[in-house]
């Protein structure tokens, strides 16, 4: 484990993905200092004005919106739009840092309880084999031929908005491939001599599984795993831009790219004129998805066994 | 002389087939032996006889497509391929453990030595962790592991092959088992080696008073540690003794070949004796004697009927049609060593 850090942090590219990491972990962690919440719900992205079309960074809060606050008894800690606002006046800044928690949220929460859905189900598919094999596997093609997105986004609708509602989704059909991969590498694996001896020392199945099988098993599946924590979060973003995702407001990277679809063009005469409701939210995402691909690709290389001597 | 000891394990007529997509391959096919309480049984024989599915078979570890489909083998007057799996998991290690030939394979590489050598103390009794590392230092320390206190938390590829063969020993006797299965397990290791951990095995046999089952090609490891020896060909015991009646005086030709396939002082030879042709496919038998292609006492009658295990002196069977021939020329070939 010493090793795979070193590693990763003498790297050039997974080193650049660190970093990027460690600045979406500490605005995640560091959002309600950054922005403090102006409603009860902190992920509740307020608005800056009632405009309808997107306004340009750092223009003011509109008045009415203070009354509104004021009113409230909330203290407004700030009066600028940073990074402007999106259709319907809400605050883009806001929405990125916490859209930051959000993003951890969906892609750590999915990518884990995938992993051990996978896990279980390819592992003891694989051990056991037999019948148990062919209805777990045939299972698993079921939920394979669905088209990915689409069966998430028909499920969303089904199930409503909401955060949970996206992660429920997400999982139902993301855990398949860590079931075929665990399963290809446990029916390899337990051909092995030392779980015939383990076997032959009264050890029982499920001891086998997990002391000499998973730790023999399981890095492809971790190389897998985070590289899919980002690509979770672009299908989530994907859901929120088509509408079945997080509820209007929601301080999500995808609804704000979603409430920038209107304004991609720009006006006419001056193309381009509302960048920042798509270009903020977008380099968010890039970015997010980035770091986990590059530690991805190093956890990869520094635990493909035919590297692992070189390294 | 055999009446008078206890029985530990008896194997009747044992057969295990494996029912693969080109046909039936009879693996073990009607084997039959008897281990006394601490008595050592050699089994012989070439690669793919079935000496290795024989003590598999014992130990109830054949996966698909491999099945013993009959026979019996009564392990301390009962008989084991009626128990249940997890009775079964209950005697594995506690009452009989195996040791394996690939030291270099039959670790795990991701476990320590220590958590390797007490898993199956752990599995068997409760005993804390602590406790087990505990013992599994003492099993180090038995099997000639120096400096075992750092040896157990080591891992695998830490260990040379000799040592990592200490370590399996140790890890198969850490129950106290009274049966104790070794297949092959000096093959893989260089002859000095070999020595060593042969000499280990025999002083560690008299400590547990336990009975074991050598499994090997190498007749001089036979020699060194059995005290009965069966001699398999094509799933078959052709030739079942003692060890001096073996050595001294074997019945079957393809025992026969096997002694004179070997350097000895003791007798004169310009050649080392070869014996020729190669194991016949498992699918595809000879009819009549299985041994029959390679034998250079083929007759028209071992092409017919294949011969039954012949009793020719107390506990000594053959199985063939010309036994008295064999015993002959054995006597010729070995006439000054007996002398």
């Amino acid at each position: 484990m010493n090793r795979i850090l070193k590693k990763l942090f003498s790297n050039a590219t997974s080193l650049v993905g660190i970093i990027l990491l460690i600045f979406f972990i500490i605005i995640a962690i560091f959002a309600p200092a950054i922005t403090p919440p102006l409603s009860d719900d902190p992920y509740q992205v307020p608005r800056m004005s009632w405009d309808v079309d997107p306004q340009p960074p750092g223009s003011p809060m509109s008045d009415n919106i203070r009354e509104v606050y004021e009113f409230m008894e909330k203290d407004v800690k700030w009066e600028k739009a940073i990074c402007g606002t999106a259709e319907g006046g809400y605050d883009i800044f806001y929405g990125l840092i916490w859209g930051t928690r959000t993003a951890f949220k969906i892609g750590i929460i999915t990518v884990l309880i995938s992993v051990i859905i996978g896990l279980i189900l390819g592992s003891i598919s694989a051990y056991f084999g037999g019948w148990i094999d062919e209805i777990l596997m045939r299972i698993t093609d079921i939920f394979l031929s669905f088209p990915f997105l689409v069966a998430a986004m028909v499920l969303t609708t089904v199930l409503g908005r909401g955060l949970d509602k996206i992660m429920i989704a997400l999982i139902s059909f993301g855990w398949m491939g860590y079931a075929r991969l665990i399963r290809g590498s446990i029916l390899y694996t337990k051909e092995e001599t030392y779980v015939m001896a383990a076997k032959a020392l009264g050890v029982n199945d499920a001891k086998i599984i997990w002391k000499h099988l998973l730790p023999n098993t399981i890095f492809p599946v971790m190389v897998q795993g985070s590289m899919n924590i980002g690509s979770m979060v672009i299908t989530a973003a994907a859901l929120s831009f088509l509408g079945v995702g997080a509820p209007v407001g929601y301080a999500d990277w995808g609804q704000m790219v979603s409430f920038a679809r209107n304004w991609i063009i720009g006006s006419p005469g001056h193309a381009g004129q509302y960048w920042y409701a798509v270009f903020y939210p977008g380099i968010f995402i890039v970015l997010f998805v980035l770091s986990w691909n590059l530690i991805g690709d190093t956890l990869r290389d520094i635990l493909d066994p035919r590297l692992r001597g070189e390294l | 002389m055999d009446n008078q000891k206890k029985v530990l394990l008896e194997v009747k007529d044992l057969k295990t087939y494996f029912f693969t997509e080109e046909g039936v391959v009879k693996a073990v096919d009607g084997v039959g032996f008897k281990v006394n309480q601490g008595e050592t049984l050699g089994i012989v024989g070439e690669s793919g006889c079935g000496k290795s599915v024989t003590a598999f078979s014992i130990m109830r570890l054949l996966d698909y497509p491999g099945k013993t489909v009959g026979g019996e083998i009564i392990f301390k007057e009962k008989d084991i391929l009626k128990k249940s799996e997890a009775e079964m998991r209950e005697i594995r290690g506690k009452e009989m453990a195996m040791i394996f030939q690939e030291p270099m394979t039959a670790l795990n590489p991701v476990l320590t030595i220590g958590f390797q050598v007490s898993e199956a103390l752990r599995m068997h009794y409760n005993i804390n962790k602590k406790e087990a590392i505990k013992k599994a230092v003492k099993l180090l320390a038995k099997v000639g592991i120096p400096a075992p206190e750092q040896r157990v938390n080591e891992y695998p590829h830490q260990l040379s092959g000799g040592m990592r063969q200490r370590a399996m020993i140790a890890m198969a006797l850490s129950c106290d088992p009274i049966l104790l299965i070794a297949d092959e397990p000096t093959t893989a290791l260089d002859v000095t080696i070999q020595a060593q951990i042969l000499e280990l095995m025999k002083s560690l046999l008299k400590d547990f008073n336990g009975s074991l089952i050598m499994i090997t090609h190498d007749l001089g490891v036979i020699a060194e540690i059995a005290d009965r020896i069966a001699v398999m060909y094509a799933g078959k015991i052709v030739e079942y003794a003692d060890k001096r009646t073996i050595f001294y005086n074997p019945s079957h030709p393809y025992t026969f070949g096997l002694l004179t396939s070997i350097p000895r002082l003791d007798i004169e030879m310009k050649r080392l004796n070869v014996i020729p042709g190669i194991v016949p496919n498992p699918l595809h038998f000879p009819s009549g004697c299985k041994f029959n292609t390679r034998c250079t006492f083929t007759t028209e009658k071992c092409k017919e009927k294949e011969p039954a295990l012949i009793e020719l002196g107390e506990g000594h069977l053959v199985r063939c049609w010309h036994a008295d021939k064999v015993i002959e020329e054995a006597r010729k070939v070995f006439k000054r060593s007996m002398e």
